[in-house]
């Protein structure tokens, strides 16, 4: 009806045409311009039809089934486990332990090396290999994988097949802590080695030149830097226990803690800036204990005790 | 005397000492020192080694020496091997431990039965008188199990995992004593079956859904060639269960025999004369402790297991598929093909031509009012 005629928000202004036709035009499309003629037209539902045969047989209808059919990926399919260890508990690492274990046969008669002489690797720790292969891998299977990973590993280098060598990667660990060698300090042009040493909470640089025996921190001598003797002594032990006390120049700068921490971390710093020039003095430096930096810091006060470990006084009552 | 004999022990040892670090430390500092007459520099960074650097430095470089020679050695050796190898008479028939392990026989005689102590039972006392139709008799007091049983159980276990793998069975080969594990792997590789040489994990079976919730499967055509497009089914699919288990030592596996029972997956176990035969659904009589035994019988299952695999891949190239596609993958590749039917004739319809609405299209807050007002109500509910 056209009396009806809600518009509504959201409904098309196209569906509901912006202007308002007239009635007549309304209907326009409901008009019958062909008249019914015999034959194709008639859509009448009576058995007439026999009377009139149709001049067309019509396709079948499409059936969907036999369609599909031809979209099959497989006739026959059934599912199988990728992993001869399906139905065990670990079997990602099963797979990888048979495998070493088969490799391990295999090669038994190559030559090997000393384990000393071997590149030094850090294989996965049990709880490493647990995570990276996510499975409850037992403790007893460890040690038994990991004896076979270190008679593989021990081949001699030139020997080793690359399946080995791949098959051992997986238990390397990823960060491979052997690798890191320390920079090695360089001499600059005027002949200056820079070490940093710290001790406590001081830290120091100490530039270390060739020389008469001078040295300076923060801009004093050692005598009026450091009051005490024993720090003076401390401070330019590295040179002093190796008698090169007078071919060495220092210019240092200390920063933070006390007296005891800037002279011991002077010690170090100087150590390490005199192995920059003579590496040979490393074994008597580590004797007279320069070399190792110590790493005692004050210890943090914990609550319920006066100090770090310090009880508060007690009485009974 | 004592005061002499003191002088004759440390006197040398105190002349020979330097003076002691403290003592340098106190004697000296840096503060009191004189300035010193600028001198060149005495030693260069490029000293000399002490000898004991030299030392240890050669005795580096001859290891060094020695291992690089290694390989050059092994290829001699290897060489000379390969050269000498047919010099001299040839062993033919001799005795390797591995034999039954890596070429196992495919049927057993009662000889080789007996040679692999398959006859040896356990001591009277703690026989399961279940076992009773199996035991030829009783010597040095243990029982003695009749090996012409054995051999027909070996061969009907035989003949039941040969036929499994040619209807495309999974077969799981368990033995978990410490020795087992090369047994059951080689069983396994042979039959193209699966092993387990651990525990078994209890619930493997009856609870398989969170307990083999991460294990690989794939899809596989009748010649065992993975199929590609499964992976939404891969995805959402249960784990699978064997069709047949191969127990080594069953006395050790109640929970896997019991979920077996459970599940209804028929079970291949070595009874010994201590274990309760109604815990497998085939028995085989015979040792399960002795490993050259529990060799034997798993080689001739496993071998049993690569015949009916080797049928089964001879009959697919015929084109003979001797199993049916499972249920849930048939479901699949009929839901997938649908879909994919539905999708290609919607495509091949076409693009329907309706242009698509813009915002202009729609009505703004006051066209609406205005067409409200001014147009005639709806009429109202009574």
């Amino acid at each position: 009806m056209a009396s009806v005629q809600l518009r509504l928000r959201g409904v098309s202004k196209s569906l509901n045409g912006r202007a308002r036709q007239p009635l007549e035009q309304q209907f326009q499309s409901l008009r019958l311009t062909t008249p019914i003629v015999d034959g194709r037209r008639c859509l009448s539902t009576e058995a007439d039809q026999t009377e009139r045969p149709s001049s067309i047989t019509a396709a079948p209808e499409v059936d969907l089934r036999q369609l599909a059919k031809r979209y099959k990926i497989a006739q026959n399919a059934r599912p199988l486990p990728v992993s001869r260890s399906y139905f065990t508990r670990t079997p990602i690492f099963n797979d990888r332990y048979l495998a070493l274990d088969h490799l391990a046969k295999t090669y038994s008669n190559l030559p090997v090396i000393p384990a000393a002489d071997a590149d030094r690797v850090s294989w996965k720790t049990l709880a490493d290999l647990r995570q990276s292969f996510g499975e409850p891998v037992k403790a007893t299977d460890y040690v038994k994988c990991l004896t076979i990973i270190k008679r593989l590993h021990t081949i001699h280098p030139e020997l080793k097949p690359d399946a080995v060598t791949a098959a051992l990667q997986d238990f390397k660990r990823d960060v491979q802590a052997f690798l890191n060698v320390a920079n090695p300090i360089p001499i600059d042009k005027f002949g200056r080695a820079l070490g940093v040493g710290k001790r406590k909470s001081s830290t120091a640089r100490a530039f270390v030149v060739e020389g008469d025996g001078q040295v300076l921190v923060n801009g004093k001598t050692l005598a009026d830097y450091f009051g005490r003797i024993h720090d003076r002594e401390s401070a330019v032990w590295a040179l002093h226990s190796t008698n090169r006390i007078d071919k060495y120049n220092v210019w240092a700068r200390v920063e933070g803690g006390g007296t005891t921490g800037q002279a011991e971390a002077l010690t170090l710093a100087i150590a390490k800036a005199l192995l920059a020039h003579e590496p040979a003095l490393k074994p008597a430096l580590r004797r007279a204990g320069c070399v190792t930096r110590d790493p005692r810091r004050v210890e943090r006060k914990k609550h319920g005790r006066v100090k770090a470990r310090k009880g508060p006084t007690w009485v009974k009552r | 005397m004592i005061i002499r004999n003191f002088g004759v022990r440390h006197g040398r040892r105190v002349l020979a000492a330097p003076l002691s670090r403290s003592c340098l430390r106190t004697l000296s500092s840096s503060s009191t020192r004189p300035a010193t007459t600028p001198t060149t520099f005495a030693e260069p960074a490029t000293a000399a080694p002490t000898t004991t650097q030299a030392y240890a430095a050669a005795q580096a470089a001859a290891r060094q020496a020695e291992l690089a020679r290694i390989p050059a050695n092994f290829a001699e050796y290897s060489h000379q091997r390969e050269h000498t190898r047919n010099v001299g008479s040839r062993v033919e028939s001799r005795y390797h431990p591995d034999q039954m392990l890596l070429d196992p026989p495919h049927d057993a005689s009662l000889e080789m039965l007996m040679a692999a102590q398959v006859h040896m039972g356990h001591h009277v006392s703690q026989w399961n008188p279940a076992n009773q139709r199996y035991i030829y008799g009783e010597r040095a007091g243990i029982h003695i199990i009749s090996l012409e049983t054995t051999a027909t159980h070996l061969r009907r276990a035989a003949r039941v995992v040969e036929e499994v793998a040619y209807y495309g069975g999974l077969i799981l080969f368990v033995g978990n004593r410490k020795e087992h594990m090369p047994v059951v792997v080689r069983a396994a590789e042979l039959a193209q079956g699966y092993h387990l040489f651990q525990k078994w994990t209890p619930g493997a079976i009856t609870n398989r859904d969170v307990i083999l919730a991460n294990g690989e499967l794939q899809i596989v055509n009748e010649l065992d060639q993975p199929i590609d497009g499964f992976g939404k089914h891969l995805r959402d699919r249960r784990p699978v269960m064997p069709d047949l288990v191969v127990c080594l030592n069953p006395l050790e596996n109640y929970p896997l025999l019991h979920e077996c029972g459970v599940a209804t997956i028929p079970t291949i176990g070595i009874i010994d004369t201590d274990a309760d035969p109604t815990w497998v659904t085939y028995q085989i009589p015979g040792n399960d402790d002795s490993l050259r035994s529990v060799t034997l019988i798993a080689g001739i299952l496993g071998r049993a297991g690569q015949r009916g695999q080797q049928r089964r891949l001879a009959d697919a190239n015929e084109g003979i598929v001797t199993w049916s596609t499972p249920n849930d993958v048939a479901k699949f590749i009929e839901r997938d093909a649908a879909e994919k039917a539905r999708n290609v004739a919607k495509s091949a319809e076409g693009p329907v031509d309706e242009p698509t609405l813009t915002r202009e299209d729609f009505l703004t807050d006051e066209e609406l009012l205005a067409e409200l007002s001014d147009g005639p109500r709806p009429p109202q509910g009574p």
